[in-house]
C-alpha cells in the first residue's frame, strides 16, 4: 500500500501531533508588546522597480531636443504627460504620485548610480542591495548590517526588517541578523505548522556557547516560528478598506500598511515590483507597470495618513539601472545607467526636485552619467531617518543629502 | 568511536552525493582505503552533458561567418535551464560520484553568470574532464574559454584599451585571494591577456593586432609575458597551492579551518604540481577526516540536498518550473551563479523562506503539499520560457528501495537503526517519539517509510 505516490494514506497515518502544545508555549515566550507602543518609529518602505525602470519615460525632460532625438518614437510629448514645471513632466500612468508632489511629500532625485555600472540585472541588483562598489563581492545587504549594528549585546529581531515575498533579498540579510520574508503573514505560519516541524522548535535552547550549524539551524527555525507568531499579532488588528491595485503588489503594499497600521515594530520594510526590463514595446508594458506602482503608493499613503503614520513613513523607490537614452530597434530601450530615485513621505525637507535634469549631452557611450551615488542617498536615510550609524554600516562616509 | 557504516556514510556525502542504506550495508566490511580507491576507479571515465547541439553543425562556412551566428551560440538562457536540470539528474544517476561532485565545485570555483547555452555546456564538460586532474591545466582552459572571456570582459581587452576584470577575478577569485597581489600586477596581467578573445564561431582566438606584446613586469619578473606565462607564474606562487587547499578544505571538510593540516596538504599539492586526485586521495585516506567533530557538521548546499532526495527515493519532478522555484527559493541554480565569486555556502544558505522550503521538502515531494511558492518573477527576458504556473502534485518517488535494508528489524530498535542510515551529526535534540507513526495496524513497510519521510523534515536532515 505504501509503495509508490500512495499520499492520501501518507496524510492519514503521519497525522498531527499535538500541536495546541507548542503554540501555547510561543505565546509565552514571547514578550508582547501593545500595538503601536512606539508610535513614532521612524519607518522606510523600498520598493525596487526591478527590471530596470526607463527614467526617462518617467520624469520626462519635455523641453530637451536630445531627448525627442533620442526618442523619435518612446519620447513623450507634453500633453500626454502630467507638467510638473516648465520643463519636465511625469508619465501620466503617475497621477498618484504627482498628488503626493502636489502636497509636498516627494521629492525627485535625479541621476543616481554608482561607479562603472553594470547592465546586468542581477549583478546591479546586488550592488544596490548590498551598497557595495562595482567590484567589490557582499554577502550581507544595507538593511541586514543595519539590523546587525547592535548585535551581540542587543540583536535586532528579524520582523525588524519585512520583505513581503517569498524569497528573502540580500538588501536584509546580515551576518548575524537575517530579516524575514512572507507573501502573506499566514504563509509564514503555515511554514512552520508541521508537527515535526513544531518538535524541532520545541526542542531548542539557547545556548550561546554552541557554535555549530545544527544548533544555528535550530535557533533560525525557532526564530522563524517566533516570527510567525509575532506577525499573526501584529498583522490583522487594522484591516485597509482603500482600493489597492488588482495586483500582487497591490496586495504586497495593502500588506504594509495593515502591518504598520497594526502597531508591528518592524524597522524597514522591502517590496518589489518587476516588470520593467522593456526591450521591445516599451510604452504599454511600462505605463501599465508604472500605474500598479503608483496607485499602489498613493492608497498605502491614504492608509497611513488616516491613522497618523504618515509623517513617519519614508518611500523610498528605485531600480538597479535606468535605460539608455536612445530607444532600441524594437521601440523599446537596452539596459543602461543612472536613473531616478523618488523619495516620497510626510516629513520631508526638500521637497520636489531635488537636483536638476539629467545631462543628455554629455553620454558615457549612450549612457547617463550619474551625478549621485546611491550610497548617499542611503547614508541619508540610515543616518537622519534611522538614526543608524550610516558610515558603519556603509563601510566608509557618503555625505548626507537635504532631502531629509 | 565512529563506526565504519558512519564513515562510510560521511566519505559518500562529502566525495559524493550520499549513497543509499543498502549500498552503504554492501560495503560496511570494507576498508574506508579500499572504498576510497573505488570511488575514483567508478570516476575513471568522463561522460559529457551533450544535450545542446553545435549551433555550427551543417552550416556553411558563409552563414558561418556571419555576425548573426554568434548570436544564435549565446542567446541560449532557456538551452541552459533545460541544462541545469539534465546536470541534476546526471548528478542523481551518475556512478561516477567524485568526478560529478567535484565538477560541481569548479563551476562554482570558476563562476560564470553567463546564458550562454552550448559554449556554458562546453564549460561544463571541461570542468568534468579535468575535474581530478591538474589544477594548472583547468586554471590555463579557464582562461581560454569563451564563456569566461565574456563574462569577464576579456573580449573588450585590448592593447590600447586595456579591461582589468578577467586579471583581476583570476587572482582574487581563482588562485591567490586577495591581499596576495598589487594594483600593478593586475595591470600589468590584463596586458599579458590582451587579445584572448572569442572569434565569431563562438570559439576561443588569439588576435595579435589586439595583444600587447610589450615588456610586462609581474610579480616582480620583468619579460614579454604573454598569457600562460602570467598564469605559470601565478601557479609558481604557493599562495595559489594554499588558497585552493584552503577552499576544499572548507567544502569537504568543514568551515573550521586546522591550519596545520592546510598548511601540509598544500604542501603536498604544490608538490605534486597541483595534482586534485592526489589531493583528494590523501585527504579521504586520512584518520582525521573521520573525526567526529567533522562528520555531520555542513549544511549541504541546495543542490546537495535536491540530488539527495532524488537519489533517496527517486523523486522525479514532471513540472521542470517546480524544480526551478524550489532552486530558487533555495538559493542555488545550476549554471546561474550569483556573481564571479559564486555561491558563498554554509550559514548564508539559510533564511527564514529558505529553512522553512528545506524542512517541508519531503513533504512537498511525498505529501504533494503545495507550498504554493512565487520566487520573484524574473526579467522580461526570461519569462516566456516560464509555465505560469506550477503545481506540487506532480511529483513522483519511490520508497521501496529506500526501506529495504530496515526490514526485520525490531520495532524498539526500528526508529534508531533508521536514523543511524541518514543523520549524521549529534541526535539529543531529536525527539523520536513524533517520527513513529501514531494508530495501530501499520505494517512494516509503511512504518519504515512514515519514519524516513518524518526524519527528513528534522533540521539535522540539512547537516551532512
Amino acid at each position: 500500500m505504501f509503495g509508490k505516490n500512495n499520499r492520501r494514506e501518507f496524510i492519514k497515518q503521519s497525522a498531527l501531533a499535538s500541536t495546541a502544545l507548542f503554540i501555547r508555549d510561543f505565546l509565552k515566550s514571547i514578550a508582547l508588546n501593545p500595538p503601536g507602543s512606539d508610535s513614532n518609529q521612524k519607518i522606510p518602505i523600498v520598493i525596487q522597480l526591478a527590471g530596470g525602470n526607463d527614467g526617462l519615460n518617467t520624469v520626462v525632460p519635455y523641453t530637451n531636443d536630445l531627448y525627442y532625438k533620442g526618442r523619435p518614437d518612446l519620447g513623450l510629448t507634453k500633453d500626454s504627460i502630467i507638467s510638473l514645471n516648465d520643463s519636465t513632466g511625469l508619465n501620466s500612468s503617475l497621477q498618484g504620485l504627482a498628488d503626493l508632489y502636489n502636497e509636498s511629500h516627494l521629492t525627485i532625485i535625479n541621476s543616481v548610480g554608482y561607479p562603472n555600472p553594470n547592465r546586468s540585472h542581477f549583478r546591479s541588483t546586488d550592488i544596490w542591495q548590498s551598497a557595495s562598489d562595482a567590484n567589490q563581492y557582499l554577502n550581507t545587504g544595507w538593511v541586514g548590517r543595519v539590523l546587525d549594528s547592535n548585535c551581540p549585546a542587543n540583536c535586532s529581531k528579524p520582523w525588524h526588517a519585512l520583505e513581503i515575498d517569498d524569497t528573502l533579498s540580500l538588501a536584509l540579510k546580515g551576518e548575524q541578523v537575517k530579516g524575514i520574508a512572507f507573501r502573506h503573514p499566514g504563509s509564514l505560519q503555515g511554514s512552520v505548522a508541521n508537527p515535526i516541524v513544531r518538535g524541532a522548535v520545541a526542542g531548542f535552547k539557547e545556548n550561546q556557547d554552541d557554535k555549530s550549524n545544527l544548533q544555528f539551524l535550530y535557533k533560525s527555525l525557532a526564530e522563524t516560528a517566533e516570527c510567525a507568531e509575532y506577525i499573526r499579532q501584529h498583522s490583522n488588528k487594522y484591516k485597509s478598506t482603500k482600493a489597492y491595485p488588482q495586483h500582487e503588489f497591490g496586495n504586497q503594499m495593502k500588506i504594509v500598511a495593515e502591518l504598520i497600521n497594526s502597531g508591528c515594530e518592524s524597522k524597514i520594510y522591502y517590496v518589489s515590483l518587476s516588470g520593467f526590463d522593456t526591450h521591445v514595446l516599451q510604452r504599454n508594458q511600462q505605463d501599465k507597470h508604472l500605474k500598479i506602482y503608483s496607485d499602489a503608493v498613493k492608497s498605502l499613503t491614504e492608509d497611513l495618513k488616516a491613522t497618523d503614520r504618515f509623517k513617519d513613513t519614508l518611500i523610498l523607490t528605485f531600480s538597479e539601472f535606468g535605460r539608455r537614452v536612445a530607444q532600441n530597434s524594437g521601440k523599446g530601450t537596452d539596459h543602461g545607467t543612472a536613473n531616478v530615485v523618488f523619495v516620497a513621505g510626510g516629513n520631508l525637507k526638500k521637497p520636489g526636485f531635488y537636483n536638476v535634469n539629467p545631462n543628455l549631452e554629455k553620454l558615457e557611450s549612450g549612457d547617463l552619467i550619474h551625478q549621485i551615488d546611491f550610497r548617499n542617498v542611503y547614508s541619508t536615510v540610515l543616518d537622519k531617518w534611522l538614526g543608524a550609524d550610516a558610515d558603519k554600516v556603509l563601510g566608509k562616509n557618503f555625505e548626507r543629502l537635504g532631502f531629509l | 568511536m565512529v563506526s565504519n557504516k558512519v564513515k562510510l556514510q560521511h566519505l559518500f556525502l562529502r566525495a559524493g552525493f550520499g549513497e543509499s542504506p543498502a549500498r552503504i550495508k554492501s560495503l560496511e566490511s570494507n576498508s574506508i582505503d579500499s572504498v576510497v580507491d573505488s570511488l575514483f576507479t567508478d570516476s575513471a571515465i568522463s561522460k559529457d552533458l551533450d544535450y545542446i547541439s553545435d549551433p555550427l553543425h551543417g552550416r556553411d562556412d558563409e552563414e558561418i561567418s556571419s555576425a548573426k551566428i554568434v548570436l544564435l551560440i549565446l542567446k541560449s538562457r532557456k538551452q541552459l535551464m533545460e541544462l541545469n536540470l539534465k546536470w541534476l539528474d546526471q548528478m542523481s544517476s551518475t556512478k561516477a560520484v567524485l568526478r560529478e561532485k567535484m565538477t560541481f565545485f569548479w563551476h562554482n570555483h570558476f563562476a560564470t553568470s553567463a546564458p550562454f547555452g552550448y559554449p556554458m555546456q562546453n564549460q561544463n564538460n571541461m570542468f568534468r574532464k579535468n575535474a581530478l586532474g591538474k589544477f594548472s591545466d583547468l586554471l590555463k582552459l579557464v582562461a581560454k574559454d569563451p564563456s569566461m572571456i565574456i563574462y569577464l570582459n576579456n573580449q573588450q581587452n585590448t592593447k590600447d584599451a586595456p579591461n582589468e576584470n578577467f586579471a583581476r577575478e583570476v587572482m582574487e577569485l581563482f588562485t591567490l585571494g586577495e591581499g596576495h597581489y598589487t594594483e600593478k600586477d593586475i595591470k600589468e596581467a590584463a596586458r599579458a591577456f590582451t587579445g584572448w578573445k572569442v572569434d565569431k564561431t563562438g570559439r576561443y582566438e588569439f588576435n595579435d593586432r589586439k595583444h600587447d606584446f610589450g615588456e610586462k613586469e609581474f610579480f616582480g619578473q620583468k619579460g614579454n609575458f604573454n598569457g600562460e606565462e602570467i598564469l605559470s607564474i601565478i601557479l609558481k606562487e604557493k599562495q595559489t597551492a594554499s588558497f585552493i587547499v584552503k577552499k576544499i578544505w572548507r567544502e569537504f571538510v568543514s568551515e573550521v579551518e586546522d591550519q596545520n593540516l592546510i598548511s601540509t596538504l598544500a604542501d603536498q599539492f604544490y608538490q605534486s604540481d597541483y595534482s586534485i586526485a592526489d589531493l583528494l586521495k590523501t585527504i579521504y585516506k586520512s584518520d582525521w577526516f573521520y573525526d567526529e567533530k567533522y562528520i555531520g557538521c555542513k549544511i549541504s548546499s541546495p543542490t546537495e540536498l535536491l540530488v539527495r532526495y532524488k537519489r533517496l527515493i527517486h523523486a522525479k519532478f514532471k513540472t521542470d518550473k517546480t524544480v526551478f522555484d524550489i532552486q530558487k527559493v533555495l538559493g542555488q541554480m545550476l549554471f546561474f551563479p550569483p556573481n564571479v565569486a559564486g555561491w558563498k555556502g554554509g550559514k548564508n544558505w539559510i533564511d527564514s523562506a529558505s529553512l522553512t522550503l528545506r524542512l517541508n521538502l519531503a513533504n512537498v515531494i511525498i505529501k504533494g503539499e503545495g507550498l504554493n511558492i512565487k520566487p520573484k518573477p524574473e526579467f522580461e527576458d526570461m519569462m516566456e520560457i516560464m509555465p505560469a504556473k506550477s503545481t506540487y502534485n506532480d511529483i513522483e518517488y519511490d520508497f521501496s528501495q529506500v526501506i529495504e535494508p530496515f526490514k526485520n528489524q525490531k520495532d524498539i530498535l526500528l526508529t534508531e537503526v533508521i536514523l543511524d542510515s541518514f543523520i549524521q551529526c549529534k541526535k539529543d535534540k531529536i525527539n523520536k517519539n513524533l517520527l513513529m507513526p501514531s494508530g495501530t495496524g501499520i505494517t512494516e513497510t509503511d512504518k519504515i517509510s512514515t519514519i524516513i519521510m518524518n526524519l527528513m523534515l528534522l533540521p539535522e536532515f540539512q547537516l551532512i
